[in-house]
């Protein structure tokens, strides 16, 4: 089996999609998910990450969600800041005029 | 248009039926998650970035317009009240949820659509040129030829499992509008010396990230020989493609690896074998899958142009604009062919609301036989309309935002879905095909400017089909921000090319600026108007316009 790459030691936090609706999940501090980044739980460094993401995968194996994984985030910010460009558009919505509107 | 019998649509009800099984089994944990996810992708639905996206086939881009209301019904319950046309031809919804997948597939299956062959290593869902039974310069009608190729395709046993996907193209015209010299095969219908009809077959083109323009592996192959030569083909392919590294999977490796005069070899070996076999087609058989794609009813016309149609490309600016660029001559005389733009500069192209959808489907009751067709550069078509009705047809279309009078223009830009929505992508080609065409909205520069093929792709897999964009846009991502790689000289056409890397990939804004760069390098370096911006570059090559990019820098 491949060993997991190793985890920078920064902030992170966990998303998943659910698996019903397919929305954009993140793992609150209760252990419950949100569709709000605003509500998700900052795990200060590597290792509390991986504990955290452990969480998400045995309720991702609960049929809660699917896929979960780790988002670096900059933990400077009052509210999580996706480092990557991708997670931002993830948590914000297609950045189209059309969809905008749409997005949950 | 092909209507099902009971054994299409048996099999497609039955696929429904085991799908929603399938699901129920996802849903109360009996399967997991990598036990589904096959399965839900053999029935179109993806799991993207934002949500669970539901890929609609459309064989080969023909829609009768009750079709069309299903599929604005189906965006109205099932999703956010529009879909989006793709370079497959194909339908996408991007907000499905997975509870509704099946009863959205149920919906479709009335109205005799499916979602299969969108996902997979299988054979895809074939296309085909738009103008298909209405062109001037068509040859065959090729819709005859992709149902014979979709009959023996679909769930074939053998060719379930490929090493990768795929994509099966078929032009019936001398005039390449379906892409065929970048397709797994490409066939072309030519006339051989005797005068009868057959194929081009061309193999091992394609995009993504090694892109290569098919080779041509039998000048002729007569029609009746189609499915059991594309059986050898496959089987070669099946058998000697890689499967230890899925981006060396595509048959375009494999030609490139052995080389097109051993894997033709192998292929007539393999034919020789099976050619009088059981997939030898009867004249009996082509005839009746023929007879579904007779022409309509046309009325005999006088030649000339119809007085209404002259009397508003005289009186009426915006028509005549309109008809320049979006009509096409059909092989009737007193028709058009008539492409109706989803690419309205600023909206994201491709995109069409369940009420322009409706809209189209009237119109194609009142004008043009109840048939809409898909371009594979994210348009729609309505293939029969008299000439007298096109201002009428104009008018209505402009009430629902859809008479852009620029097909084949600088804001007709072919775009991948990009990092807005898909789980691949590494940058945006949405905002920047909006920017664009924006940028280009003034109708007197655009027309001046004539034909230029924008193509867009959010990263290498070339969905946007960038590689054979006049100008190609590859968005990658640097250190988390996208970039924008430009390629010159690309043409999907007859004149098939792959386009030439002008230089570093440049930023959001610089790309746009960079456009405009080129087209006005163009404008000063073309020798009159009729030579195109691709005629031009062919022309003077890379150099002036890199000068034009980087000399600054």
């Amino acid at each position: 089996m491949a060993k997991a790459p190793k985890l920078k030691d920064q902030a992170h936090i966990v998303t998943a999609n659910h698996l019903t609706s397919g929305d954009v999940v993140y793992l609150t501090v209760r252990n419950d998910w949100s569709r709000d980044i605003a509500a998700a739980f900052v795990a200060p460094n590597a290792e509390a990450a991986a504990a955290w993401l452990a969480e998400a995968e045995a309720q991702a194996a609960r049929n809660i969600v699917v896929a979960p994984y780790l988002v670096p985030v900059d933990a400077g910010t009052t509210l999580p800041w996706p480092i990557q460009f991708r997670e931002r558009i993830r948590a914000a919505g297609p950045t189209t005029e059309k969809a905008a509107g749409g997005v949950a | 248009m092909y209507q099902y019998d009971q054994i299409d649509q048996t099999l497609v009800d039955e696929r429904v039926a085991q799908f929603r099984d399938q699901v129920a089994r996802r849903l109360n944990g009996a399967i997991s998650e990598d036990e589904f996810k096959p399965l839900r992708l053999q029935n179109g639905l993806y799991l993207q970035l934002h949500a669970y996206m539901l890929r609609i086939a459309i064989p080969y881009g023909t829609l009768s317009s009750r079709q069309l209301r299903a599929l604005a019904q189906i965006g109205c319950k099932y999703d956010r009240g529009w879909g989006h046309f793709t370079t497959r031809q194909n339908l996408q919804y991007n907000w499905i949820r997975l509870e509704d997948a099946a009863d959205a597939l149920a919906d479709l299956a009335k109205v005799q659509m499916h979602a299969i062959q969108t996902s997979g290593n299988c054979i895809r869902n074939t296309t085909t040129d738009q103008f298909a039974g209405a062109a001037h310069d068509e040859i065959e009608d090729p819709r005859v030829w992709c149902e014979i190729i979709r009959q023996w395709s679909t769930f074939h046993p053998e060719f379930s499992f490929l090493p990768r996907k795929f994509k099966i193209a078929v032009t019936g015209s001398p005039n390449d509008r379906a892409a065929v010299r970048v397709h797994d095969i490409g066939l072309r219908m030519h006339r051989n010396a005797a005068g009868e009809t057959g194929f081009e077959v061309i193999v091992g083109g394609g995009l993504g990230r090694t892109p290569f323009i098919g080779k041509t592996i039998r000048d002729f192959l007569p029609r009746q020989h189609l499915l059991s030569y594309l059986e050898a083909i496959l089987r070669v392919y099946n058998q000697f493609g890689r499967r230890d590294n899925i981006y060396k999977a595509r048959i375009k490796i494999l030609v490139h690896e052995i080389g097109i005069e051993t894997i033709r070899d192998k292929i007539e070996a393999e034919w020789q074998a099976i050619r009088d076999g059981a997939l030898k087609l009867p004249q009996e058989a082509i005839d009746q899958i023929a007879a579904h794609f007779a022409p309509p009813a046309f009325e005999t016309l006088l030649g000339g142009v119809a007085p209404e149609y002259a009397n508003a490309f005289r009186t009426d600016f915006e028509f005549g604009l309109w008809a320049r660029r979006n009509t096409f001559k059909h092989k009737q005389p007193g028709y058009s062919i008539v492409t109706i733009s989803l690419k309205k500069e600023g909206e994201p192209p491709g995109d069409m609301k369940a009420e322009q959808m409706l809209a189209v489907a009237d119109l194609a009751d009142r004008y043009s036989f109840s048939e809409i067709r898909v371009t594979h550069e994210q348009n729609l078509v309505l293939p029969h309309v008299k000439q007298s009705d096109l201002p009428a047809l104009f008018k209505a279309l402009k009430a629902y935002d859809l008479a852009t009078p620029n097909v084949g223009l600088a804001s007709d830009i072919i775009a991948c879905p990009g990092l807005d929505y898909c789980a691949l992508a590494n940058a945006r080609s949405i905002p920047i095909a909006q920017q664009i065409a924006l940028r280009f909205k003034n109708w007197e520069r655009a027309h001046d400017i004539g034909e230029l093929k924008i193509k867009i792709s959010g990263c290498i897999n070339a969905c946007g089909h960038h590689h054979v964009g006049h100008i190609g846009i590859l968005g990658v991502d640097k250190n988390g921000e996208e970039f924008y790689q430009l390629t010159l000289g690309g043409s999907a056409d007859q004149d098939a090319a792959l386009g030439d890397i002008l230089g570093p990939a440049l930023d959001t804004a610089q790309t746009v600026d960079a456009i405009d760069s080129l087209v006005e390098t163009y404008l000063r370096l073309r020798r009159n108007s009729d030579e195109r911006f691709l005629d031009t570059y062919r022309r003077v090559g890379l150099q002036p316009f890199k000068e034009a990019i980087y000399a600054a820098a």
